[in-house]
């Protein structure tokens, strides 16, 4: 990655065609998995989402391989598509939305309760 | 018999790593083998994030062989940290077994 690509994310829109391009082949079932995997994976992007790359790339390489076996969508991620995604971001320490909110949040109320002279 | 998997969440770990310690494997051999064992609620999805964990942690050595149809099959084998890291496994499971057992039988 040089420079002008950190700068601009150009880097990050070819890969993500590239994604897009692999999950276009996959079938319909696997495809509509795919598209949950990223809205579930998302809260744990950074401020450009580089790092969910090489998880979001883990995730479509599981959905080929299982769709090559022939493997149904049930069989490969159950019930628990969101658990799956905590458990893939899970391990890479990403700091999250979510935390950026709860810290944002904790900061508030404690503001205002210091303002209430509490 | 249902809903195992939250008493099986921390031993899953274990169970894959002796898997993988038996013989060299890939993901969805290892599924199929936890699904055979009776642990039926044991997803492929479930089993890629402990292999993706295991990775991490440097347990395994992975190699990529193609698998006929398809994308290349990642196979998974121990080195030296994971066969220490089964060791410790059995060795909590003993601990832990052992120590319920005692209770079940009204022990000290």
């Amino acid at each position: 990655m040089n420079f002008w690509e950190t700068i601009t994310g150009n880097d990050l829109t070819r890969e993500w065609k590239a994604f897009e391009v692999r999950a276009q082949a996959l079938p319909a079932d696997h495809r509509a998995a795919w598209e949950q995997i990223k809205a579930h994976l998302f809260p744990y992007g950074d401020f450009t989402g580089r790092n969910l790359m090489p998880i979001m790339d883990g995730a479509l390489g599981l959905l080929e391989q299982t769709a090559a076996d022939g493997q149904s969508i049930d069989e490969v991620l159950g019930d628990d598509v969101q658990g799956f995604c905590a458990a893939l971001a899970g391990g890479e320490g990403a700091r999250t939305y979510r935390d950026r909110w709860r810290r944002q949040l904790n900061r508030n109320v404690a503001r205002k309760l210091h303002r209430l002279g509490g | 018999m249902d809903d195992l998997t939250e008493m099986l969440k921390g031993t899953l770990e274990g169970c894959v790593l002796h898997i993988i310690g038996s013989e060299e494997t890939y993901g969805y051999a290892i599924t199929r083998r936890l699904n055979e064992l009776g642990f039926a609620d044991v997803v492929e999805g479930t089993v890629y994030t402990i292999l993706l964990r295991l990775e991490r942690n440097g347990f395994v050595q992975v190699t990529k062989r193609p698998s006929g149809v398809g994308p290349p099959r990642k196979f998974y084998a121990l080195n030296d940290a994971g066969r220490e890291e089964l060791a410790t496994f059995w060795a909590k499971w003993e601990y832990i077994t052992a120590r319920i057992n005692k209770l079940r039988e009204g022990g000290e």
